[in-house]
C-alpha cells in the first residue's frame, strides 16, 4: 500500500494505492474502487465493473500527465517540505504567467495598489497580457523593466497585502 | 474513388503541373495543410523555417526545407527579402503565403511579380484596395453595401473621444493595418476609451507595424458572418457564408456553416455584395468578406481577408472542394473551378495552447503523447507532431478539427466525439473548453453571438477522476520502477510517501 501526494490545479490530490500485478485499489478518502489496469507504453487501460477506460498517462520531472475522456490533468509533484510553505504568505509573488515580453510597468516600489490594479503588461503570441494585483496592498518590490524578456514563473513584483487605505473603487478591468 | 483522388490521377496522366515548385511562406498547421494538395498535385514543395522550427511537422511535410532565420518571426517568416532568396535558390516558380504573416501585404506580392515568381493571392493592387480595411470600407460605401457606422483614422484619445461622442457608445478600436482581432478594444465610456487607447495603438504597431486604429460603432448583440469567394481577375463567385460568432478577444473559436441565423434571402444579398466587392477590385483568388449580422437581421461589411482563412475547411468540407487547389490553379492562369452544392453542416474546432481556467494564458511546452481521432466525416489539419514543440514566438494555433454530418446536430455529436478523443499532453490546451463549449445549451441552439463566450463563466472541472488518479499512480510507478537508485534529489519531489511494499522508497527515505 502506497500514498500518493499530488497537487492539481493547486489543490492536493491523496490517494491510497495498492498494486498487485495488474489488480489496483485506489483509496480516495470514503471511496475504494478496484480495478484491472493493463500499461502498454504511454498508455494505461483501466477495466471497472463495466467500464473500460483508456488514458494517456506520461511522468515527467515536473508531475504526471493524463489525459481522459477529452481532459487532460496535469498532476504535480509536491516537495515534501512544501507543507510548510502552504501557510499564508508574507508576500504576493507576481510571478510571469508565461514567457514573454514586459512592454508596460504600472506598479512603483512603496505605492498602495488596490485589488485589480494593473501592475504590468507582457507580450507573448502577439498578445497582451494585463497582470493585475490580485489583492489590495504596496508595493514591495519591482523586480522586472520595460523590455524585459521574462521567463514563465520568473517573480517579477513582490506585493504586501492589506496595506492600502482609501475608499476609492477597484481598478479598470483586467485583459 | 474520390473525386479528390480521381482529379489528382488525372493531373498526373496529363502531367502538366500548374507549377514547378511551390514555397510555403509559412509554418504550422497551413503549411501542413498546403503541402498536402501540392502532394496531390504531384508538385514539388519547399518549406521554410526559422531556427525554432527547424525539424517541425511542417518542415518534414514538404519535399525540402530551407532555414531563414530566427526565431522571431520578424527575422524569418516576416522576412521577404530572405524568403525570395530562398524561392530563387531552390528554384520555386510560386509562392504560397498560407494566412497572416506575409500573406496580406502588398509590397509581398508586389516583390514576387517582380522577381518572377507567382504569388498564389490576389494582386498588389487588388489587395490594396481590398486588404486596407479604410479604403475597403469607402469601396463598400461606393457600391452601396451597407457598412458600420464609424471613423477611420483616429490619432489621438482625444480625437477618439469626440468621434465616439458622434456616433455614440459603446464602440470599438481597430488596427488600420490588420486582423485577427490584435489591437482591437472595446469601450462603452470615455473612461474606457482613453484606457484601451494606448494598448489598442501598441499593440497594432507590434502585430502590423502600423499603428493606424479605426472607430466603430460596435452592434450588440452581433454575430459574426463571413462570405468565401473565389475570383480570377474578372469574374468572382461566393461559395457561402460561415458563422463565426464564437469569439474570444476577438479571436475565433469554433467556426461553421450554414448559420443558423441566415436565411435564403440574407444569404444571396451577402454573396451578391462579397461578389460585387470583388469584381470592382479585379480580385483574384481566395477571400473571404467578413459582415456583421445584427439582432435584427440587418447585415454591415466588415472587410475582406485577402488570403486563405484559417477556417477555410468548413467551406470545403460542405462542397466537397479543395481551396488550396483552386488558388494554386487561379494563380496559374486555369480560371475559377466549377463550384458543387453544399450539402450538410460543418463545424471547426480551434485546439490552442493556451489554458481556458487561468485566463487564456498562452502555453509553450514539448508535445510528449498526441493521438488524433479518426471517423466519418472528421478531418484533423494539425501543425504539430508528438515531440513537437510549441514556442512562445508564435500564435498558440495546434490544429484544427473539423466535423461534417448530414444536419448540425450530427455535425455538432460527431465534433464533440472526436474532440473526446484527442490525446494531447506536455502542453495545456483548449481542449476540454471546446467541449463544453459544444455541448453548451447556446451552442445547442444555435444562439452564438460574439459576446457569448466572454459574457459566461466558464468553470474548470471541480474534480478529478478516480482513472486519471489510477493512470497517474501507475505512470509514477513505471517511471519510479525505472529510475531505481537515481540521485537521492529527486526523492524530495518524489509522489510516494511509501507505507511498504511495491511504493518504498530508495534507501535514506525522510518518509
Amino acid at each position: 500500500m502506497s500514498r500518493l501526494a499530488l497537487r492539481w490545479e493547486g489543490r492536493a490530490v491523496e490517494a491510497e494505492i495498492e498494486l498487485r500485478g495488474s489488480h489496483a485499489v485506489l483509496t480516495r478518502g470514503v471511496r475504494r474502487i478496484e480495478a484491472e489496469v493493463r500499461r502498454v507504453d504511454d498508455w494505461v487501460e483501466i477495466r471497472s465493473g463495466d467500464r473500460i477506460a483508456r488514458c494517456g498517462a506520461v511522468a515527467t520531472p515536473r508531475g504526471v500527465w493524463v489525459a481522459l475522456e477529452g481532459r487532460a490533468y496535469l498532476l504535480e509533484r509536491v516537495p515534501r517540505d512544501a507543507a510548510a510553505q502552504d501557510g499564508a504568505p508574507t508576500t504576493d509573488e507576481i510571478r510571469a504567467p508565461m514567457t514573454g515580453r514586459v512592454v508596460a510597468v504600472a506598479a512603483r516600489a512603496g505605492e498602495a495598489v488596490r485589488e485589480g490594479d494593473l501592475l504590468l503588461t507582457i507580450e507573448a503570441m502577439k498578445m497582451e497580457f494585463r497582470l493585475t494585483a490580485p489583492e489590495d496592498g504596496a508595493i514591495a518590490e519591482v523586480l522586472c523593466a520595460q523590455g524585459d524578456r521574462v521567463e514563465l514563473g520568473q517573480l517579477l513584483v513582490k506585493l504586501r497585502p492589506g496595506a492600502s487605505t482609501g475608499g476609492a473603487p477597484a481598478g479598470g478591468p483586467s485583459a | 474513388m474520390s473525386p479528390l483522388v480521381t482529379a489528382a490521377l488525372s493531373d498526373l496522366a496529363a502531367s502538366r503541373a500548374p507549377f514547378r515548385k511551390v514555397l510555403v511562406a509559412n509554418r504550422g498547421e497551413i503549411a501542413v495543410r498546403i503541402f498536402r494538395t501540392l502532394r496531390e498535385m504531384a508538385i514539388p514543395s519547399v518549406a521554410v523555417t526559422s531556427e525554432a522550427d527547424r525539424g517541425s511537422l511542417h518542415a518534414r511535410s514538404a519535399n525540402e526545407s530551407v532555414m531563414i532565420g530566427p526565431a522571431a518571426a520578424a527575422g524569418s517568416y516576416l522576412n521577404a527579402p530572405r524568403i525570395l532568396e530562398a524561392a530563387r535558390g531552390v528554384g520555386a516558380d510560386a509562392i504560397h503565403p498560407g494566412y497572416g504573416f506575409l500573406s496580406e501585404r502588398a509590397a509581398f506580392a508586389r516583390e514576387c511579380r517582380e522577381a518572377g515568381i507567382a504569388f498564389i493571392g490576389p494582386s498588389p493592387e487588388s489587395m490594396e484596395r481590398l486588404g486596407d480595411k479604410a479604403s475597403a470600407r469607402r469601396t463598400a460605401i461606393r457600391l452601396g453595401i451597407p457598412v458600420v457606422p464609424g471613423v477611420e483614422g483616429v490619432a489621438t484619445a482625444e480625437s477618439a473621444r469626440a468621434e465616439a461622442e458622434r456616433i455614440g457608445y459603446p464602440v470599438l478600436l481597430k488596427a488600420v493595418g490588420g486582423g485577427g482581432g490584435r489591437g482591437m478594444r472595446s469601450a462603452s465610456s470615455a473612461e474606457e476609451l482613453t484606457a484601451a487607447f494606448e494598448g489598442a495603438r501598441r499593440e497594432s504597431e507590434t502585430a502590423f507595424g502600423d499603428a493606424r486604429l479605426f472607430l466603430e460603432k460596435r452592434i450588440d448583440p452581433a454575430r459574426h458572418v463571413e462570405v468565401q469567394i473565389l475570383a480570377d481577375g474578372n469574374d468572382a463567385i461566393a461559395l457561402g457564408e460561415r458563422e463565426c460568432s464564437l469569439q474570444r478577444r476577438y479571436q475565433k473559436i469554433i467556426e461553421e456553416s450554414p448559420s443558423t441565423a441566415v436565411n435564403a434571402k440574407t444569404r444571396e444579398a451577402m454573396e451578391r455584395a462579397a461578389v460585387a466587392l470583388a469584381r470592382d477590385a479585379k480580385y483574384s483568388g481566395a477571400g473571404t468578406v467578413e459582415f456583421l449580422l445584427g439582432p435584427d437581421g440587418s447585415f454591415y461589411f466588415l472587410e475582406v481577408n485577402a488570403r486563405l482563412q484559417v477556417e477555410h475547411p468548413v467551406t470545403e468540407a460542405r462542397l466537397g472542394l479543395d481551396l488550396v487547389r483552386a488558388q494554386i490553379e487561379i494563380a496559374a492562369g486555369g480560371g475559377l473551378p466549377r463550384v458543387p452544392r453544399p450539402a450538410g453542416h460543418a463545424i471547426e474546432a480551434r485546439l490552442n495552447a493556451e489554458n481556458p481556467y487561468s485566463g487564456f494564458l498562452p502555453q509553450t511546452g514539448k508535445v510528449l503523447l498526441l493521438e488524433w481521432p479518426a471517423g466519418d466525416g472528421v478531418r484533423i489539419d494539425a501543425g504539430i507532431g508528438q515531440g513537437g514543440t510549441v514556442h512562445v514566438h508564435y500564435d498558440s494555433l495546434l490544429a484544427k478539427v473539423i466535423a461534417h454530418g448530414r444536419d448540425r446536430e450530427e455535425a455538432r455529436a460527431r465534433l464533440v466525439a472526436a474532440l473526446k478523443r484527442v490525446t494531447l499532453l506536455g502542453v495545456t490546451t483548449n481542449q476540454s473548453f471546446l467541449i463544453d463549449l459544444l455541448e453548451d445549451g447556446a451552442f445547442r441552439s444555435g444562439e452564438t453571438y460574439t459576446g457569448t463566450i466572454e459574457s459566461r463563466e466558464w468553470p474548470a472541472p471541480e474534480s478529478i477522476p478516480d482513472e486519471a488518479i489510477l493512470a497517474a499512480a501507475v505512470a509514477l510507478a513505471s517511471r519510479r520502477a525505472a529510475r531505481e537508485g537515481e540521485r537521492e534529489d529527486a526523492d524530495r519531489y518524489s509522489p510516494w510517501h511509501a507505507l511498504g511494499g511495491w511504493g518504498r522508497s530508495p534507501a535514506g527515505a525522510r518518509a
